[in-house]
């Protein structure tokens, strides 16, 4: 199998290059990260991130034929090839396909990924009932691999103002947790042309978020809640 | 004030598409619908309060939502800081002029 790989190193290039290379697959090498595997048992050099290889840590987000994904979860089946292996779009490149997180962590922690609470802890724990936990769904799961962030025009125009699909889904998580008393505080840290409506809608955070979650549909939900107590 | 508040132009943006929406599919099916509109009989229609008020409801929703979305293009597109002032200052002041003159012709013809 043919792959196209993003190669800069910034100790020994000025610009990034393509870099072409051929495999012979195992009957193994089912998803794109065996392949890189293999690749870099070639190549040393090759640098990329990688962890639980089951699409649980999301360390090995990239860009894979042209559309973020997992390499952990991406089939190798079905793949045009020369298979095209780039970093995430939009975020710095520290080398090959690792990728400065920085800023999307930082978006991340603004929007206070805890839950707030200032009443007097139960003797156990803060119980939720089971229409409350159910709210979570859809949110909670996010396992902030920027393949939404990375994806997603308005990011790309205000990275460091709009604060993106993640961080946003992350936003609604906390806002509707039963449990947290912060969600005013939450709204009101949202209001703000750039951090959340700078969204257009595009939808390239759903098309491509690896575990099937709708960040945008998570925004649009922002936006009603932050009409409904403003009504 | 907050000029680039978020939600305020997010409803306004809103409510300013559902008056052209409703306004626009009336025209659209009059147009389609009834008999043919001759010169003088719009004036005389323009020329009644109540039609002269829709109108100039109309005219506001359309500079509103001209205005947000021009205002949301440039705020995507356009970078440089004094660039971006200098647009969005030249776009306030066209719309505004515009906004004032529909006003005025409407008025004038209804009283």
């Amino acid at each position: 199998m043919r792959f196209k790989i993003y190669r800069f190193d910034p100790d020994r290039h000025t610009k990034p290059e393509w870099q072409d290379y051929e495999l012979r697959l195992e009957a193994s090498d089912r998803m794109v990260l065996d392949a890189l595997e293999r690749l870099r048992a070639q190549d040393d050099s090759i640098a990329f991130r990688r962890s639980c290889r089951e699409g649980v840590c999301g360390s090995d987000a990239m860009n894979i034929n042209g559309r973020n994904a997992l390499a952990c979860i991406t089939r190798l089946a079905g793949l045009s090839e020369p298979v095209t292996l780039a970093p995430l779009p939009s975020f710095p490149v520290i080398r090959d396909l690792i990728v400065d997180m920085t800023q999307f962590f930082a978006h991340y922690h603004a929007i206070k990924p805890y839950v707030m609470n200032d009443e007097p802890p139960p003797e156990r724990e803060r119980l939720q009932s089971p229409e409350e936990r159910e709210r979570l769904n859809g949110l909670y799961e996010c396992i902030l691999c920027a393949c939404c962030t990375s994806f997603c025009p308005p990011s790309w125009w205000h990275p460091g103002k709009f604060l993106g699909p993640a961080a946003l889904l992350q936003a609604q998580r906390f806002i509707v947790d039963s449990r947290d008393r912060g969600a005013s505080q939450r709204l009101e840290f949202l209001d703000d042309v750039y951090k959340l409506y700078r969204c257009r809608t595009i939808m390239n955070c759903a098309e491509v978020c690896p575990k099937g979650l709708n960040p945008a549909q998570a925004i649009e939900r922002i936006k009603i809640e932050l009409l409904r107590r403003s009504a | 004030m907050r000029i680039f508040a978020g939600q305020r132009a997010f409803v306004l943006q809103r409510i300013s598409a559902l008056v052209l929406l409703a306004c626009g599919t009336a025209i659209a099916l009059r147009l389609a619908i009834g008999p043919q509109v001759t010169f003088a009989q719009w004036r005389t229609w323009v020329a009644q309060p109540l039609a002269a008020s829709v109108l100039l409801l109309v005219a506001g929703a359309l500079f509103i939502h001209a205005w947000v979305g021009i205002r949301d293009v440039v705020l995507d597109y356009v970078r440089p800081l004094a660039l971006r002032l200098t647009v969005m200052t030249i776009l306030a002041a066209g719309l505004s002029v515009l906004a004032a003159w529909t006003g005025f012709i409407v008025v004038t013809h209804a009283l």
